[in-house]
């Protein structure tokens, strides 16, 4: 298992933990591969999100492998992304539960120390937590449903019985000031800081080539965990994303994690949350359509709320953008966008999939263009430019009938945002 | 409509290259030559044909002419719809040998990680030959290891095409990748036959999720002269990865 924590103690030390602590939501996009769609196999990809701790969140998104040999695939990463939130809501309580991490953060001289802590912690009990449980929930599910003889013809001689789910799984929590984040398997997680520089805090794995993955189903999955531990207020993120590697793959642009920090810098400064919750599914089917990967992609972008602003402006959410096959209603924006001072929602329901009736190409998007300087004044007329901040955040909590927002109302603190003196942290 | 910004520099296929190894040297003189260069423009226009029926790859291709010492007759990948619209025939190398481990230096430097797409496919390596290596002694070998030493080039499809029986020889057997056999042309009105197989072989065995053991064992009904197969499909390696197909 490699594990790196990241950021040491800041130079001014931390101010009162809960005074700072940032807010987080998340937004989810989902989307079956072209080549996928062409052969009639399903979306092996799943995504979940559900709150962590008293305010936190975590996000999870798993990409099941194509090969035949992994035949139930789709219902390993559903798995996935289901055990790894439940057991990061778990790992999340014990974090709030221990002063040292929370109530009484550590002066700067040693700040850094709770960053490996925490990540001493996730290897500890996350990942075992994840891996154990994982294989317990697929042993039981082939217990419940055998392999019929048609799938015992896909199976390898010898196979253990969770190769047939093999898949990856990409965890992320946003606990207070921390970000935790685990990954096993390929796909990308990339920070995005407030100046629009990327930083991809989990270490690489050099067994990862782009030609074979580790996996849950692997021999030895808690080793091929990794982990890392972003103390944002020594190293101030507004958003990190978790993609399947169906979105890296689409990606023209080699060092595509530089391009689109900045490109998504730019949009939380520029646009809502309500455009921004819009536009994921529609990225996730522009990369699985035949124009980019092909693959099954599934994006989460975990943002903090004092990256962006949430807009009374109240054109609904366009969930379903045309020309995506399936669309995931962002889950975050009815749950964990919510304040510390909002009421808590007991069960949190899973980001809501819709299925058009047929699959379409999807649309051709506007493509940024990062060497040009964008204005103000350049805004669409659809888009309402955000010119200000809302004196509030206190939100509407939902179900999601619609694909709407919930709305600012006026009376609360605003979101804060974060101070703008971070470096970009590059790859 | 919600309008959509795409962040990050914009989408495209993901790219598979396809290198064909060209024996050029000495012995390809005359009607060898020209059969290769006739099978090699019939081959482009099935691949054109597949680029344009898949949904995942854009196909990419490469030739390495090589004899006494390899050179890039087309050095950058180009679309193959591309070379096959601005074929231009290849020419022997009068007393060219037929040395390979520095042509597989060659495709290996092409293939290793600086210089491929991190998001490219598996790509396909396609050797056609007229003879044995004539690599001095070792030469065949630290070539092929090479080439085999980077990940690109150890997964990647390694098809051998062998004009004439004899040159179906124990060094292509070390070349090809486990799965598929030397494709024989027993005569060179056969060499196109054999190329265009090569090319489903390597489209098709390219797409994603597909079956490669069938479709390697359809290779091998379809090949007579095959020699013994192991079963090498999507075994996990030994630190428990797995194969990537999407």
């Amino acid at each position: 298992m490699t594990t790196v924590p990241i950021g040491g103690p800041p130079a001014g030390g931390h101010a009162d933990p809960v005074g700072r602590t940032p807010e987080w939501l998340v937004l989810t996009g989902s989307e079956r591969g072209a080549s996928h769609v062409a052969v009639k196999s399903p979306n092996q990809d799943a995504v979940a999100t559900e709150r962590a701790g008293a305010n936190g969140v975590v996000a999870a998104v798993a990409d099941g492998h194509g090969h035949p040999r992994h035949l139930r695939s789709a219902r390993g990463s559903r798995l996935a992304v289901k055990i790894g939130c439940q057991a990061a809501q778990e790992f999340a309580d014990r974090i709030e539960q221990n002063s040292a991490f929370i109530a009484q953060r550590e002066p700067a001289a040693t700040a850094g120390g709770q960053a490996d802590e925490i990540a001493a912690a996730a290897e500890d009990f996350l990942v075992p937590s994840i891996v154990r449980r994982w294989r317990e929930a697929v042993l039981a599910e082939v217990k419940a449903d055998p392999f019929t003889p048609a799938e015992q013809e896909q199976r390898h001689t010898g196979d253990d019985e969770v190769i047939a789910y093999g898949s990856t799984l990409l965890l992320g929590i946003a606990l207070r000031g921390w970000l935790i984040l685990a990954q096993i398997g390929d796909g990308d997680v990339v920070g995005v800081s407030p100046q629009g520089g990327s930083v991809q805090p989990v270490p690489d794995d050099p067994l990862l080539d782009g030609l074979v993955t580790t996996s849950l189903c692997g021999a030895d999955p808690r080793s091929d965990f990794r982990i890392a531990v972003v103390d944002t207020a020594d190293q101030p993120l507004m958003a990190v994303l978790l993609a399947t590697d169906g979105y890296g793959n689409a990606q023209v642009v080699e060092q595509w994690p530089d391009a689109f920090s900045q490109d998504l810098a730019w949009m939380l400064r520029e646009r809502d949350l309500q455009w921004l919750a819009s536009q994921l599914p529609a990225w996730a089917a522009r990369c699985a359509s035949s124009d980019g990967s092909a693959d099954d992609t599934t994006v989460a972008l975990i943002v903090s709320a004092a990256a962006t602003v949430l807009r009374a402006s109240a054109t609904p959410a366009k969930g379903a953008v045309d020309g995506s096959e399936e669309t995931t209603i962002p889950a975050l924006p009815r749950t964990d966008t919510i304040p510390a001072h909002v009421p808590v929602q007991p069960d949190l329901v899973e980001p809501v999939t819709m299925r058009h009736l047929a699959h379409r190409p999807a649309p051709e998007p506007v493509i940024l263009e990062r060497t040009v300087a964008r204005p103000a004044g350049r805004e669409p007329e659809t888009t309402e430019l955000v010119i200000h901040e809302p004196d509030t955040t206190d939100l509407v909590s939902r179900e999601p009938t619609t694909n709407e927002i919930p709305k600012p109302s006026q009376g609360e603190g605003g979101p804060e945002r974060h101070a703008d003196t971070d470096g970009s942290g590059g790859r | 409509m919600t309008e959509t910004l795409m962040p990050g520099g914009g989408v495209a296929r993901r790219p598979l290259h396809f290198i064909v190894m060209a024996d050029c040297s000495g012995s390809m003189k005359g009607e060898k030559m020209q059969a290769l260069n006739y099978a090699l423009r019939s081959m482009l226009p099935h691949l054109v044909d597949w680029e344009r029926d898949q949904l995942q790859a854009q196909l990419l291709i490469r030739i390495l002419a090589f004899a006494s010492s390899p050179h890039w007759y087309v050095g950058e990948p180009v679309p193959v719809a591309d070379l096959s619209a601005h074929w231009r025939n290849l020419e022997y190398v009068p007393m060219g040998r037929t040395n390979m481990g520095p042509a597989f230096r060659a495709v290996a430097e092409v293939l290793s990680p600086d210089r491929l797409e991190r998001r490219a496919l598996r790509p396909a390596i396609l050797l056609v030959t007229d003879g044995l290596p004539t690599d001095p002694p070792g030469g065949f070998e630290s070539g092929l290891a090479a080439l085999t030493e980077i990940a690109a080039g150890r997964s990647a499809l390694r098809l051998a095409v062998a004009i004439g029986r004899d040159a179906n020889s124990e060094p292509l057997d070390k070349f090809r990748s486990p799965e598929v056999p030397v494709l024989v042309a027993d005569g060179t009105d056969e060499i196109a036959d054999r190329l265009v197989t090569a090319s489903i072989a390597v489209s098709r065995m390219s797409e994603i999720g597909v079956n490669r053991g069938a479709l390697a064992e359809q290779l091998n009904l379809a090949e007579p002269t095959r020699r013994s197969q192991p079963d090498v499909v999507a075994s996990p390696g030994a630190t428990g990865s797995f194969e990537d197909i999407l």
